[in-house]
Formats: C-alpha cells, structure tokens, sequence
C-alpha cells in the first residue's frame, strides 16, 4: 500500500514531469517502486526518453528494465505496436530470459490470445510453481475474460501457498463482495485482521461487510470495529465517524422497546456525531447543516 | 406505467456521469440521478446527478450515508432522486449486475418510474467517430413483471436535453477534465472535497 507521504511526493513529481519540469526518469523510477498503475503518463515520458539516444545510453544497464516498464504499461493502454517493439528489443538482448518470456505471455494476453497465454503460463507454473506474479497472471485472465469464479478459484489456490499475501487477500474480499458474497469477504478481512492488526482500513472494510449484512450480532460486531478504526486513527476517519451511527440507529430500530438502550452505546453516538460536526465546521462549514439534519435523522427516536 | 413514459437528461448531469466513468477506467462506479417526474406524468426530468463511488461499492454504510446526504440537500429544492447510474468495471460487460439491479430496487421502492443507466462502452469509443447525438448509455426500467428491462432500442426513451451534449463531452474527454470530477469516495476521504462538483463546469 502507498502511504499518504509517498502519493504526495509521486504527484508532485507527475505535476513537475507535466509542466516540462523534468525529472522523468526519477518519476519512473517512483511509478516502479510504488508500484503503482499510471501506465498512460509512463508510456508518455518512458517513450519519450527511449526515443531520444543521448537519454536512453545515459541509464546504462537501466535501460532494459526501462524497456520492460513501458511494454507494460502500453499493453495495459493497448498500445501494442510499442510494446511489441520493447518485446522484441529485450529478446534480442536476453535471448534466453525467463522474464522476458513473462512478457511475451502477457502479450499474448493483451491481444486476447487467450488460450495461447494459458498455455504459456501453464508450462512457467511447471518449471517454478512458485512463481508468484504468474500465479496472479492467471488471476487477473480469468477476470479480464469475465469468469470471475474461476478467478476466485485460482486466487484461493494461490492463498493456499502465498497465505501471507496481503493484497491477494484484499483483492479476493473485494472480488467477493463485488458479487455480494459478504460471508466470504468477511473472512478475507478477518485474516487480514489478523496479520495485519494495527492497519486501520481492514477493521474499516470488515465492519463495513458486517453492517451490509445485517442482522443484530453483526451490527454490534460492525461498530466495535468502527470504534477500534477511530482508536487507530485517534478519530480521524470520517467513515468509521459515520459508521458508529449508522449502527447506533440500525440496533436501535432492531431492539425497539424490548430492551432500554444501554447509556454507554448513545453516548458513542453523540461522541461521533460531535467529532463529525467539528470536523465539518472547519473542513466543510458549507455542509455541517446538512451534516446535522443527517445525524439527527439516525437519533434513535427513543 | 405506459410505455409512453419518456426521460430526459440535462446535459451536465450526463457529462458528471460519464467523467467520473472515466476518471476511474479500471474499476465500476455509480452515481445518483436527481430531477422530477413531469406534471403529466409522461417524462422524468433528470436535472443533476451526483457521482458516488469507485471502490467497494457493493458495500452499504457508504451508501446509505451518501443517499441521506443528497435526498437532504436536494429535498430542499424540491428535486428527488430519480435513478441510478453504473458503470462496469470491464470493457466488454455489457450486463445490469446484481449491485445496480439492488441499488435500483431500493430507488424504486420510492419512485416506481425510477431508472437505471447503464455506460454503453462501445458506444462511447465510438463517439469520437459517429458523432452520435444519443446518450452513451443504456436505459433500464421495471415493467410490470418487477424486473429490470433495457428499454428504447430505438434510442428514443432517453434523450439529452441539449442537443450537442455529446460535442461538449468529446471536448471534456480531450482536455482530460475528468481529473476534476469529485466523488462521495473522495467526499469521504477528504471532506473538504464537494460531491456537488460545484466547480466542473465553470
């Protein structure tokens, strides 16, 4: 995951590179190892400094790991043209690299050769079956040709070998609750819960599968882990803030008249709701009425 | 409901929709349609349209926190929420999947002429060529049968109230201004982002 200082630094480059500021390469080298997917801006300034000689021979052995990230990035932009040229340089270079044979069955991908890719991939696992970025080619293949299930399916397989893989597990829960399979996702989140304990936006995402799936325990489980996103972040999560309340007026309505509400419970409310007034009377004073009719509208009527 | 029943959409309330669609190419996003049912009951009247998510939108805390946070600011104009919007995660999915079809039955319960619309990708990577006066979108309505139809093959069920609005979209596509586009998920993660969009077309 990328942290709030790292964007604020990729940006600012990205701003300086698109203003004719310079510093392209140094934005490519971030976009690497962030890891993160701006793959048109990198074909733009990677095309523009591969095409100019003087640049290019100035990266020295770089320049092919520079080949490597604009055939990606024009494959995810369908530039095919550019990546099949990167391909075909990097092969000449490394006539016997795996990697580059990595790229060539990404190719195959991106033209929708489909089978042909499978089969290329297939024949990688059997040589390393433990090669990790294969095994998540295959995940996103069966995603690109919309059979999710069978992404579940090789996400799961995955998970079985690489269980401490974070973003694989985040990327299974998102997948199911794209298909609104909120006990699955649920799961997910707990193990991610579990490894992960003081990242704030699992127990966020767990107490949200919680609350859209309803019922009384979930509810109260749901806002236990809203209180603990709002002790993680010392109250600065406008979503757990709102979360609490959602739920306060949702058990509300569930115990209605059988049991008196415990004191405890409307007192985390009011804290919420006093914490999101303050907070929108400095950042968004042109909403805190809005905000205020909102919340009154969850008081539980008692 | 005959099949006399028209929509029609204000032209800033489409180009949100399909900006915000494209601000976030790799994954689904939905918005929430506004306006009012004409006095003769024969068109819906979409007058604004707030863009609501791009991530985990088959979650519903943020939802529901967005849906009484609009219902509120527009009631007091007298405008309502009217239909919702969606947009595919891939390419090629032409289908109303499950989400979209559970937001819509939840807009519906209030407003049985409430729509869905749908992105119709081909038609938008077309438009630059067609020159296409019709929206790039599909139009989803209940029938009597309580399920969700695609209606107006014929392109006539929904039309854009200005007639150039596609011209204005191509312009906004070329200058990349959905970069500007503000959602209920930025609203979230930073309030003093405005999910009004106050600023978008000025």
């Amino acid at each position: 995951m990328v942290s709030k200082t790292e964007e604020t630094q990729l940006n600012r480059l990205e701003n300086q590179v698109d203003n004719g500021g310079g510093g392209a390469w140094e934005y490519l080298c971030l976009v690497r190892k962030l890891k993160v997917r701006r793959s048109e801006k990198v074909l733009k300034y990677g095309l523009s400094i591969l095409n100019d000689l003087k640049k290019r021979s100035g990266l020295g052995s770089e320049e092919w790991t520079l080949y490597e990230q604009v055939a990606i990035a024009a494959m995810d932009c369908q530039s095919l043209d550019v990546a099949k040229d990167c391909i075909r340089l990097l092969r000449k270079a490394f006539p016997e690299s795996k990697r580059v044979g990595r790229l060539e069955a990404m190719f195959l991908e991106a033209k929708g050769s489909w089978a042909e890719a499978e089969k290329a991939y297939s024949s990688f696992l059997e040589e390393n079956p433990l090669d990790q970025v294969i095994h998540k080619r295959r995940v996103a293949m069966a995603k690109a040709q919309g059979n999710i299930s069978g992404a579940i399916e090789w996400l799961n397989k995955y998970l079985e070998i690489f269980m401490a893989d974070h973003d694989a597990w985040r990327e299974l829960a998102e997948i199911y609750v794209s298909l609104q399979m909120y006990k699955q996702a649920a799961f997910c989140y707990e193990e991610l819960i579990l490894s992960q304990p003081t990242v704030p936006l699992h127990h966020l995402a767990y107490a949200d599968v919680l609350y859209t799936l309803g019922g009384l325990e979930n509810l109260q489980t749901a806002k236990k882990y809203y209180a603990s996103v709002i002790d993680l972040t010392g109250g600065k999560n406008t979503r757990a803030l709102f979360g609490i309340n959602l739920c306060t007026s949702a058990i509300g309505q569930l115990v209605k008249g059988r049991n008196k509400e415990d004191k405890e419970s409307l007192e985390l409310q009011s804290l919420a709701a006093t914490a999101l007034e303050k907070d929108y009377k400095q950042r968004a004073p042109e909403k805190l009425s809005l905000l205020t009719t909102a919340l009154k509208s969850l008081k539980v009527s008692s | 409901m005959g099949g006399e029943l028209r929509y029609e959409i204000a032209q800033n309330a489409y180009i949100k929709l399909v900006l915000h669609a494209l601000k976030h190419k790799t994954s689904a996003v939905n918005g929430i349609l506004l306006g009012r049912v004409s006095p003769q009951n024969d068109v819906v009247e979409i007058i604004d349209s707030v863009p609501l998510f791009h991530s985990h939108i088959g979650l519903l805390p943020q939802l529901e926190i967005s849906l009484i946070l609009i219902e509120e600011h527009f009631a007091a104009k007298g405008v309502s929420i009217v239909g919702y919007f969606h947009a595919n995660e891939r390419f090629d999915d032409h289908e109303l999947g499950g989400i979209a079809k559970n937001v819509g039955d939840h807009i519906n319960r209030y407003l049985p002429q409430a729509a869905i619309l749908l992105l119709d990708n081909r038609k938008l990577e077309a438009l630059s060529k067609t020159k296409d006066r019709s929206p790039v979108v599909q139009i989803y309505t209940k029938d009597a049968s309580r399920t969700w139809k695609l209606v107006g093959s014929d392109g006539n069920q929904l039309t854009i109230k200005e007639p150039s609005a596609n011209v204005v979209l191509l312009d906004y596509i070329s200058t990349e201004k959905w970069q500007d586009v503000v959602d209920f998920d930025d609203h979230l993660d930073d309030i003093s982002k405005d999910w009004l969009n106050p600023e978008l077309f000025k």
